[in-house]
């Protein structure tokens, strides 16, 4: 399959995409909608997470301070002064902020490029160390995002978080800003950059000796994953409109980690599959805290059943299917054509 | 005359243990040398120290008249020194021409950002680096297994290829640590074959470390003797292999000794 | 401040740093056996607090039953989570380990919000450690004093254990060397299994009397306790034992003082102790037990 062919299929298979969202987006069900925007930023976060703990191979259990820090920033110049002024009851938010307002995009902008100063900021501390120092401290520096947002009133509202955010995310925005962070980050990973990440994850001393700088190859990693988790905030902001410290706990990391777990460690797709399937199964799994009725009978709804669930299918995965969904491959059109000329009976042309 | 490679009164202690002690030597351009000693004798520390994985606790190493001493090791790289390990240290899930391609990483000119827009000039530099890689397969006789999982090669190919890749990336000088361990006969006759077109090819300086005494006779210009961190010895094949306390190093003074 | 009001703070101080110790014990034996943060070691706390809850409640058991079985079933858990989250994974990356922990212990806590539910549960914390003492004008509950007290027994039985014995002898070893202690013939899971026992048991311990000084218990209790725990076994050294009292006792105090002496900043506490953690980390990352780094 030439390049050129593969370029044409990647081009139509956008178009159907964007065709479905805009079926959606005008027959859809409110539901659908909100699903289906769920899926898309959750797309965003995995696939950016994955670029660290899979394609770089470190545990970094903070990506929930880089959202937090995108949400706020984005939530706060995205408002006007006047809504500002409805939600800071306890005191007035600080100068520049309770004057600031800009275009939703520049908010979103602004949402990554803070993520990403802070990622840089840490990086120099946190990729000193490896394995599980580093799952700590990145764990540490997440919390601290999140003490330092229940704590900042005059910026961050405190634990009254922030309210009536305007619902700027839409279809376009949040499957837009998911298929930019796939093709990038795949592109990244593709390239010369991302063996050097892959290399470090396979064997750091050995990258070293090839000439590898490790620092500079993990920070770009950092960055990255930050500038896209800080974007996926802002728009998560302006999905569900309210935001507070509660909503960027571990558990926000925890729930990704699943992601990209269950979709697989290391595989882009794995990524988006267990995006989907945690935004999908979290749906559908809903049922379980809700009271069922079967024929005569009401099962009473157990709350809390879900992350039961969840926690299970985890640790069932990681004990008995460590590798999840897609192992550390890729679906594509090469794979897909060899798979459809095996079913034809023909063998692919080498 | 400037020396190509020295080691000045290198020394390298763990707490109270010397590993290596006031260890000097000195590399022409284009020599083959060979550093042989018993087991613990502090070769392959030296060569840690040599690529900047570890630091010296006293000394100096000057490369083309820079002192290196305090540099991490990517930089030493860049700057021409490359090695490759006692165990095998290949990108196991990597595919053989990935790995090599790991080694043009350093030289990159196109940034991520190019990379990340895919922009055209990132992608001739991809092409150009596969290709670079594939023809540095091709001299190695492995270009049939490009696409082959590292860790699915024989061993005697595993240990070429990670040779292929230390060269991959332009050395003037080339580190070996045990290049033939564990080869049978024929793949040590090949691999020596090898090497010796590499010198021819490139004149690139080798230092190397074996245990395979024949090996080593066969292929160095020089030699080098360690035993409990210092040099004892240093001389021509033949003149080593007659030095008596060569021969007690390895064999220890009972009459017992084994060949 | 008072010298009066700091003396209170001292003591609060090294009463909370010893709940630490306790906990950190735990935390320490397994990353120096195994190399594995055990994420879910924290929640065993709550796993004693909610075991001593019932026992007293449902079957009447007066306190001093109660708590030492609830220590003895916490112990068992720890047994059983071994067996089920990390023995399987032996062989397995680092990573694996790490995420079956997380697992492990979000399932814990979300189990025990099934079963029990959110609501935070009042502990009855017995006649016997609410006494008030007043020594001119300090007023410490008698729990308070009997905290650090208990820690340092229960420490000093362990330490005996650990040096003492031959099955600590095959602890110390395992955590020298997995893979030789394994080759002498040692049933390495059997140590393991012990090393969880012990860990826990004394996690139980420090859950119970948490309980007795904080009697709001709910499923997630644990959390942040564990997690402060577990950084002040980093600042001791992580993987000895001695380091983890230490550093218990070093963040106990910290806490307490920081917040003492600068009012504005408690509600920052929490963050104090990471950010003890990244100081620790960055400038003497083995701790203070430790080797220092060349």
């Amino acid at each position: 399959m030439s390049d050129k062919f593969k370029s044409r299929l990647n081009v139509a298979s956008l178009f159907l995409l964007f065709g479905l969202l805009f079926l959606f987006n005008r027959y859809g069900s409110g539901y659908q909608i909100r699903i289906l925007n769920n899926i898309g930023v959750f797309i965003t976060l995995a696939v950016s997470y994955n670029l660290i703990n899979g394609v770089c191979g470190l545990l970094h259990l903070g990506p929930n301070g880089f959202i937090a820090i995108g949400a706020y920033t984005s939530a706060l110049l995205s408002m006007t002064p006047a809504e500002k002024q409805l939600n800071f009851i306890l005191g007035q938010v600080i100068w520049p902020l309770s004057v600031i307002h800009v275009p939703f995009v520049v908010s979103l902008i602004a949402a990554g490029i803070a993520a990403a100063f802070f990622a840089f900021l840490i990086s120099f501390p946190v990729l000193r160390v490896r394995g599980d120092y580093l799952a700590i401290v990145t764990l540490g520096f997440g919390e601290v995002v999140r003490v330092l947002c229940n704590a900042g009133e005059r910026v961050t509202n405190g634990p009254l978080g922030l309210k009536g955010l305007y619902p700027h995310t839409n279809l376009w925005w949040s499957w837009g800003v998911a298929t930019l962070a796939v093709v990038v980050i795949q592109r990244l990973i593709d390239s010369n950059y991302g063996l050097a990440m892959k290399a470090i994850r396979e064997d750091e001393d050995a990258a070293r000796a090839m000439g590898v700088n490790p620092f500079r190859s993990l920070m770009l990693a950092f960055l990255i994953s930050a500038f896209f988790s800080g974007i996926a905030g802002g728009l998560l902001a302006h999905l569900i409109t309210t935001i507070s410290p509660a909503l960027f706990t571990f558990f926000l990391t925890f729930n990704l980690l699943i992601m990209i777990v269950v979709g697989g460690l290391g595989s882009t797709t794995g990524a988006i599959i267990g995006a989907v399937l945690f935004s999908w199964g979290g749906e559908a799994l809903r049922i379980v805290e809700q009271p069922m009725e079967i024929g005569s009978f009401t099962i009473p709804g157990i709350p809390g059943m879900r992350m039961v669930i969840f926690s299970l299918v985890l640790m069932l995965v990681i004990l008995f299917a460590s590798k999840g969904i897609m192992g550390r491959n890729e679906l594509s059109w090469d794979y897909l054509e060899s798979k459809f000329a095996r079913f034809r009976g023909t063998k692919t042309p080498q | 005359m400037n020396p190509f490679f020295q080691m000045r009164h290198v020394t390298r202690r763990f707490g109270g243990l010397e590993a290596v002690g006031d260890f000097s030597i000195t590399l022409e351009r284009g020599e083959l040398v060979g550093l042989i000693g018993p087991n613990g004798a502090g070769k392959t520390t030296t060569f840690n120290m040599m690529t900047g994985m570890l630091r010296p606790t006293a000394g100096d190493i000057i490369w083309k008249g820079e002192n290196i001493t305090r540099l991490p090791p990517h930089l030493i790289t860049a700057k021409g020194i490359a090695r490759t390990f006692q165990n095998i240290k290949l990108f196991s899930d990597m595919s053989v021409v990935e790995n090599i391609m790991v080694s043009c990483h350093y030289s990159i000119d196109s940034s991520f950002l190019a990379a990340m827009l895919g922009l055209p000039k990132h992608k001739r530099e991809e092409k150009r680096i596969r290709e670079h890689s594939l023809k540095c397969l091709e001299e190695a006789g492995l270009a049939h297994l490009a696409s082959e999982r590292a860790q699915n090669l024989p061993y005697g190919l595993q240990r070429k290829l990670e040779i292929v890749r230390a060269i991959a990336t332009r050395p003037g000088m080339l580190l070996l640590d045990e290049p033939v361990a564990g080869m049978n006969p024929t793949e040590k006759i090949e691999l020596s074959a090898f090497i010796r077109r590499i010198r021819e090819k490139s004149g690139i300086t080798i230092l190397l470390i074996e245990h395979d005494m024949k090996f080593v006779m066969n292929i160095c210009q020089r030699i080098r003797v360690m035993n409990y961190g210092r040099s004892i010895a240093e001389g021509t094949p033949d003149e080593i292999s007659s030095n008596p306390e060569v021969i007690s190093a390895y064999l220890g003074d009972t009459p017992h000794a084994q060949d | 401040m008072s010298a009066t009001l700091f003396l209170q703070q001292i003591i609060n101080g090294i009463s909370l740093g010893s709940l630490y110790a306790l906990i950190a014990i735990g935390y320490t034996m397994v990353y120096g056996i195994l190399r594995l943060i055990n994420f879910a070691h924290g929640d065993l706390l709550m796993v004693a607090a909610y075991a001593a809850i019932y026992e007293i409640s449902l079957f009447s058991l007066p306190w001093f039953f109660a708590f030492p079985l609830a220590i003895i079933a916490t112990g068992a858990v720890g047994i059983l989570l071994d067996r089920v989250a990390y023995r399987p994974l032996r062989q397995a990356p680092r990573i694996s380990l790490l995420i079956s922990a997380i697992g492990a212990s979000f399932l814990m806590e979300n189990l025990a919000l099934v079963l029990i539910g959110g609501v935070p549960k009042p502990f009855p914390r017995p006649h016997f450690f609410s006494r008030v003492i007043e020594v001119g004008n300090l007023h410490i509950l008698v729990l308070t004093i009997y905290s650090p007290v208990i820690t340092l027994l229960l420490v000093m039985g362990l330490l005996y254990i650990v040096f003492k014995t031959r099955a600590g002898k095959a602890m110390r070893a395992a955590s020298l060397d997995f893979e030789a202690t394994r080759l002498m013939g040692i049933n390495l899971d059997r140590i393991i299994a012990l090393t969880f026992l012990l860990g826990s048991s004394l996690a139980a311990a420090g859950g119970i009397m948490w309980a007795m000084k904080y009697p709001q218990i709910n499923p997630f209790m644990g959390v942040l306790p564990g997690l402060k725990a577990f950084i002040a076994a980093v600042i001791g050294g992580i993987g000895n034992i001695v380091g983890a009292v230490l550093g218990g006792f070093l963040l106990g105090l910290c806490e307490i003082l920081i917040v003492a002496l600068l009012p504005n900043l408690a509600e920052y506490r929490d963050a104090f102790a990471f950010l003890i953690l990244i100081g620790v980390l960055l400038f003497r990352p083995t701790g203070i037990m430790g080797e220092p780094l060349t």
